[in-house]
């Protein structure tokens, strides 16, 4: 670190007599390097705007033959019949992204611990790039094993008949979200200064009093945004999801009842609608949902995180 | 008495305290060596049934509908073209939007809207940016399926995920050697690219590995944009023509192909793919081992 | 697109000519056959146009085609919308069938005939269903599989999603257009062939329909009303769940599509490739 301070020094000392010219190139140069920067800036939100719009447009022309009580009241999905009811899977994709992060965040936590701060740092140099393979795993890959691996575990430890639901679901999503939370997590952590962790060790407190008073408080801010980009992955993950669900239009009164969330009915049913039918106009306003969903739940993330902060 | 009795209590804590230590410290390593255990036994099971049987003529070789034995050639190519475009495409701006989040936007609702805005796209189902992709390449633009269409649509798919890693990575650089680099007079984008982006390096890796990843498995996208086909011959560099991925023929082939050996092309296809992201990891670290290097010189 | 539609017409004009001067060198013609031709549609029909684009790219190296799939119905929209220049269906699009009205102005071109067969796990213990079972069990009307002849225990339905080409024919062709089940704890939906073939392979109990291509010695496939559902008796007329692939196209073929359609019609590939895929050639139906 010292290293890299010293060089623009260096730098700086041997530009003094190349004088004004210099500095106003200097100046340019960050001008124009921000403006750069501004501009992607616009365009990734432009990106967003963009989908949004475009998810919007089709979606709202739901509302032309159905209501808005209907919608986000009803639990009867059957398009066939007119009854545009999208409740089981709104329910659905709450039910398993609350039980993804149940699963997922501790685990992912003491992981990123471990890698950050137990583990001796040989090992965790080799641990890390083979945890980052999990997220190279394909999502079909993960839905054929949770198809025939998970599903037939969990039907001979229950004893029900099909397996498929809410509980297959959030397994196979907390295992592809694990290394996202694990890594984003261990570079959080490795980022708070070494002397608080000294310090802290020195003033005679244990290893799990400086873990939770000294690491998780300087590193929440890197721990929150990794439980929210894996959030947002479970959320939006269609290709495993669906094979594992049950892709059922009913109410999961049990983890083990085949359902339905948001993705998964997208997924399935889009290629096989009308293009400018209600039904085609309701997935839009299911995958518009979707953001707003997401939206709605990083919004209470960050809230949480303020009121944690004060 | 009551002396004595206090000291009972004091040392009764500390065994208490040292007790639940050790436990925290035991919790911690099991689930640490459990993941990794876990995620071993993972893929040793894909590799174990993709390994053995994989070969050159398979890797190289080109797909067959009818007769066992085809490769995956043409869609592997595609793969690795249609990463090179994407990351191309997206590092740049991706970085750059984090680095105006984190450096030189104003600190106002605006700017705190479009973050959570950014990482509400990041939960955006790939199945819907492959359906803009079709709106803007196949109708807007009238290209059919095309790598190109399918390069652009996974760069966005991406852009959330970088961007948003980025400005993190950029954000826990400690304030002290910013100002530190201030105050010796360098400007803000010197201090960005010879302090911040050094110091920074390693998450930003970690959110270009994970975006990798990501990008080399990831199907639905594609199989809207970019098709399910090849264009049937190596090494065809043409962003216009038709680019199924390896994660597409492996999509393929586990959910309609005919071929006897369907089963077993998708274990190696697997395989392959999963070797691949490895390769890829690896590379893209070379950099942080140089500038680790560097520290300790 | 209209860059293409003029180099199409142009294409068809300079094979005209060229036949016309050449006196019917048809293969010389064909090889400078020149365009891209875009396929969307079924996915069933996917491992079919794969192999005759194959085959037809090397007689005709200048044309390229792509193809990609998703549902049926997706064909006969592309088209319609103009960014696919063949819709693939697993039914006649331009006719109205259950659930989907007809495509105007869109022609049907037979590629293949398709055989679907009704299929259960092994531990069923049953061989075969009449069609009222079949009916009776896909309605939810039985649900042990005990009252159709089997060992007594829940029967879990699969399906595949609504819109799905096997599903609509075998609606119409094996059930007699009688509803399905929508809920229940033994009831799930599947997306694609594979996961069908995967799901009854391993699910207990479980039955659902597939096409005969898929149909693997690790499941029953059912006789329905004592047929067994087989090639030769799709052919000789006794086995009737089957149907035509269709490939759609805006009015007559015409060009690089034509010339593409023509030869999946051929007899070569009819009798060849298509053969091998386990579809039955066109000229073997009566």
């Amino acid at each position: 670190m010292s290293k890299s301070i010293s060089a623009p020094a260096r730098q700086q000392s041997g530009g003094v007599p190349a004088g004004i010219g210099r500095r106003m190139r200097l100046r340019l140069a960050h001008r124009s390097f921000r403006i750069l920067c501004a501009a992607a800036a616009v365009l990734v939100s432009g990106v967003l705007l963009t989908m949004l719009f475009f998810m919007f447009r089709t979606g709202v022309l739901t509302f032309q033959s159905v209501s808005l009580r209907e919608f986000f009241l009803s639990a009867e999905w059957e398009p066939e019949n007119d009854k545009y009811g999208a409740l089981v899977f709104i329910a659905g994709t709450f039910m398993v992204t609350a039980l993804t992060l149940a699963i997922a965040v501790p685990i992912s936590i003491l992981a990123a611990l471990f890698l950050a701060e137990l583990a001796p740092s040989r090992l965790a140099r080799v641990i890390r790039p083979i945890l980052d393979l999990l997220v190279g795993i394909p999502s079909v890959v993960y839905g054929y094993m949770g198809l025939t691996l998970l599903i037939p575990a969990l039907r001979t430890v229950t004893g029900s008949n099909l397996g498929d639901g809410v509980l297959a679901a959030s397994l196979v999503l907390a295992i592809m979200i694990l290394p996202t939370i694990t890594r984003i997590s261990d570079d959080a952590i490795r980022t708070v200064p070494r002397k608080y962790i000294q310090g802290s060790y020195a003033l005679g407190a244990t290893r799990f009093q400086t873990v939770t008073g000294v690491i998780l408080p300087a590193a929440s801010r890197g721990i929150v945004q990794a439980c929210i980009l894996g959030m947002a992955r479970a959320i939006g993950e269609t290709m495993a999801v669906v094979m594992v669900i049950g892709n059922t239009p009913q109410l999961a009164d049990s983890l083990l009842k085949p359902t339905s969330v948001l993705t998964s009915n997208i997924v399935m049913q889009m290629p096989n609608v009308p293009f400018d039918s209600t039904w085609n106009n309701a997935l839009y306003m299911m995958g518009f949902l979707l953001l707003a969903i997401s939206l709605l739940m990083i919004a209470v993330v960050r809230l949480l995180q303020k009121k944690g902060e004060n | 008495m009551s002396m004595s009795a206090t000291g009972m209590s004091d040392r009764r804590q500390v065994r208490r305290k040292r007790r639940s230590d050790r436990m925290f410290t035991a919790l911690v390593w099991a689930v640490g060596i459990g993941c990794t255990l876990f995620t071993l036994a993972l893929i040793a099971m894909i590799l174990e049934k993709g390994m053995p049987g994989l070969s050159w003529s398979f890797i190289f070789g080109l797909p067959s509908e009818i007769d066992a034995g085809g490769g995956i050639g043409p869609a592997l190519f595609n793969s690795f073209y249609i990463l090179i475009l994407s990351l191309a495409i997206s590092i740049p701006l991706g970085l750059a939007a984090g680095i105006y989040l984190a450096e030189f936007a104003p600190d106002n609702k605006l700017i705190g809207f479009v973050r959570i805005c950014v990482e509400g796209l990041a939960s955006v189902p790939s199945l819907i940016f492959g359906l803009f992709g079709i709106a803007l390449f196949v109708e807007g633009m009238g290209i059919g399926l095309t790598i190109l269409g399918g390069a652009i649509s996974l760069a966005l798919l991406n852009l959330p995920l970088l961007t948003r890693v980025t400005e993190e990575a950029m954000r826990s650089v400690p304030p002290e050697y910013k100002q530190g680099s201030l105050a010796l007079g360098a400007t803000h984008t010197q201090t960005i690219f010879k302090v911040c982006l050094p110091v920074a390096l390693n998450g930003i890796m970690t959110g270009i590995c994970l975006t990798a990843g990501r990008a080399f498995g990831e199907s639905a996208v594609i199989v809207l944009v970019a098709g399910v086909s090849t264009s049937g011959i190596m090494w065809d560099f043409d962003p216009l023509s038709p680019g199924a991925t390896l994660a597409v023929h492996l999509w393929y082939v586990q959910s309609e192909a005919i071929v006897p050996d369907a089963a077993e092309i998708a274990s190696k296809s697997a395989a392959v793919l999963l070797i691949v992201v490895l390769l890829i990891n690896m590379v893209l670290r070379i950099p942080l081992w140089l500038v680790d290097r560097k520290k300790q010189a | 697109m209209k860059w293409y539609g003029k180099l199409t017409t142009l294409t068809l004009a300079a094979t005209l000519l060229l036949g016309a001067a050449g006196g019917g060198a048809a293969t010389a013609a064909a090889s400078k056959l020149s365009g891209k031709i875009v396929v969307n549609g079924s996915s069933a029909l996917l491992p079919l146009t794969l192999q005759a684009s194959n085959e037809f790219k090397k007689l005709n190296p200048k044309v390229r085609i792509s193809a990609s799939a998703a549902g049926s119905v997706t064909g006969p929209q592309a088209v319609r919308k103009g960014i696919a220049d063949i819709g693939a269906c697993d039914w006649d699009a331009s006719t109205d069938v259950p659930g989907f009205s007809k495509f105007d102005g869109q022609v049907a071109n037979k590629v293949a005939v398709i055989p679907f067969a009704a299929i259960a796990n092994k531990s069923a213990g049953v061989s075969g269903l009449t069609t009222k079972q079949l009916q009776d069990i896909f309605s939810g009307k039985v649900k042990n599989w005990k009252d159709v002849g089997g060992k007594d225990a829940d029967i879990v339905v699969v399906n595949r999603a609504f819109g799905s080409g096997t599903r609509v024919n075998f609606q119409m062709k094996a059930l007699q257009g009688t509803d399905f089940i929508t809920k229940g704890d033994n009831y799930k939906e599947v997306k694609s062939s594979g996961d069908m073939k995967t799901a009854i392979e391993t699910t207990p109990n479980s039955i659902g329909y597939i096409d005969l291509v898929y149909v693997t010695d690790k499941m029953t496939a059912l006789k329905i009303d004592n047929v067994a559902p087989t090639t030769d008796n799709v052919i000789n007329g006794s086995y009737k769940v089957w149907s035509y692939g269709y490939f759609m196209t805006k009015g007559q073929p015409t060009g690089a599509t034509k010339a593409f359609i023509e030869y999946i019609q051929s007899a070569k590939f009819q009798n060849g490739s298509l053969k091998k895929l386990k579809f039955i050639p066109l000229t073997a139906m009566k």
